[in-house]
């Protein structure tokens, strides 16, 4: 047959007696409801700052770096066109057009 | 749908900026978190403040929420494993003397005994206390796994599904877990 062991009978008539502590509240505290809407709401507007100025910040850096590349783009195509001063001046002194 | 609200409903407004769709998601799933922190905390462990941090993760990831179990089932998973986050956070007992019992705790070891007389609310906050003293020897899955078979009334099969641990495992989990209550009690009875 199987039966309990005094020392577990002993545990479930603990847990019996205290029964009614384990109950949740069907309704929140006063005052819960209106505390915990203000934290989310606080929550909220900080993460909607931090999303807007996320995308600030990732705006701002995509135009410093269609900037750079610009910049970088336009110093190559100046240095294709620099050519040396004994090319240049042949090229002035026979009128060929350089492109 | 839920029992009592239109979860669906409720969220498609709360995504639309409608805090009373908020208002009624807070009061529809307090009850249910309430129950579960109120069973597997110890008694004076900041409930409201407990419930409250649930309910920020619960809006903070409702995103991930896919609306194919009940709505209280999924807060129910996230309840527990904050509770569950929070025991880990403690300090587990090694051991319960009967020098740590305050006399109502010893009372209530006693009568539970004894079943000496009809145990009133007072007689069941002290009795909860020396609960709460017991579990804070067991390592916090442990405590939960024992509430919820022995108060909760929960099925093997239903903690398994809950947890992903397989039944064997569970079964072999109680077993030590009421092989160390059995040892605290009678350490107890031995000193009383």
């Amino acid at each position: 047959m199987n039966t309990i062991p005094p020392d577990d009978k002993k545990w479930q008539a603990l847990l019996a007696m205290s029964a009614p502590t384990f109950t949740g509240d069907d309704t929140p505290a006063f005052g819960f409801v209106t505390s915990t809407l203000a934290r989310l709401k606080a929550e909220k507007g900080e993460r909607d700052m931090f999303e807007r100025i996320g995308l600030r910040a990732l705006f701002a850096s995509l135009v410093v770096l269609v900037g750079v590349v610009g910049f970088s783009a336009g110093l190559q195509l100046q240095e294709r066109l620099d050519l040396e001063p004994s090319v240049n001046s042949l090229a002035q002194a026979e009128d060929i057009p350089i492109a | 749908m839920d029992a009592h609200i239109d979860v669906a409903d409720c969220l498609r407004r709360w995504k639309q900026g409608d805090e009373s769709a908020a208002e009624e998601l807070i009061r529809y799933l307090h009850p249910v978190i309430s129950r579960i922190v109120r069973i597997h905390l110890p008694r004076r462990d900041h409930e409201s403040d407990v419930i409250q941090e649930i309910l920020m993760k619960t809006f903070s990831r409702l995103h991930q929420y896919k609306g194919d179990a009940p709505m209280s089932h999924w807060v129910s998973r996230l309840a527990l494993t904050t509770c569950l986050d929070r025991l880990r956070a403690q300090k587990i007992r090694p051991e319960v003397r009967w020098t740590d019992l305050t006399p109502e705790e010893t009372e209530a070891f006693d009568a539970a005994w004894y079943g000496s007389k009809t145990p009133d609310a007072t007689d069941a906050i002290h009795a909860r206390d020396l609960v709460d003293k017991l579990l804070s020897t067991l390592p916090p899955e442990d405590r939960s796994l024992i509430l919820q078979v022995d108060l909760e009334g929960r099925s093997l099969e239903e903690i398994s599904a809950s947890t992903g641990w397989g039944i064997s495992k569970i079964k072999m989990r109680l077993f030590r877990v009421r092989t160390q209550l059995r040892k605290t009690m009678q350490n107890l009875e031995e000193r009383s």
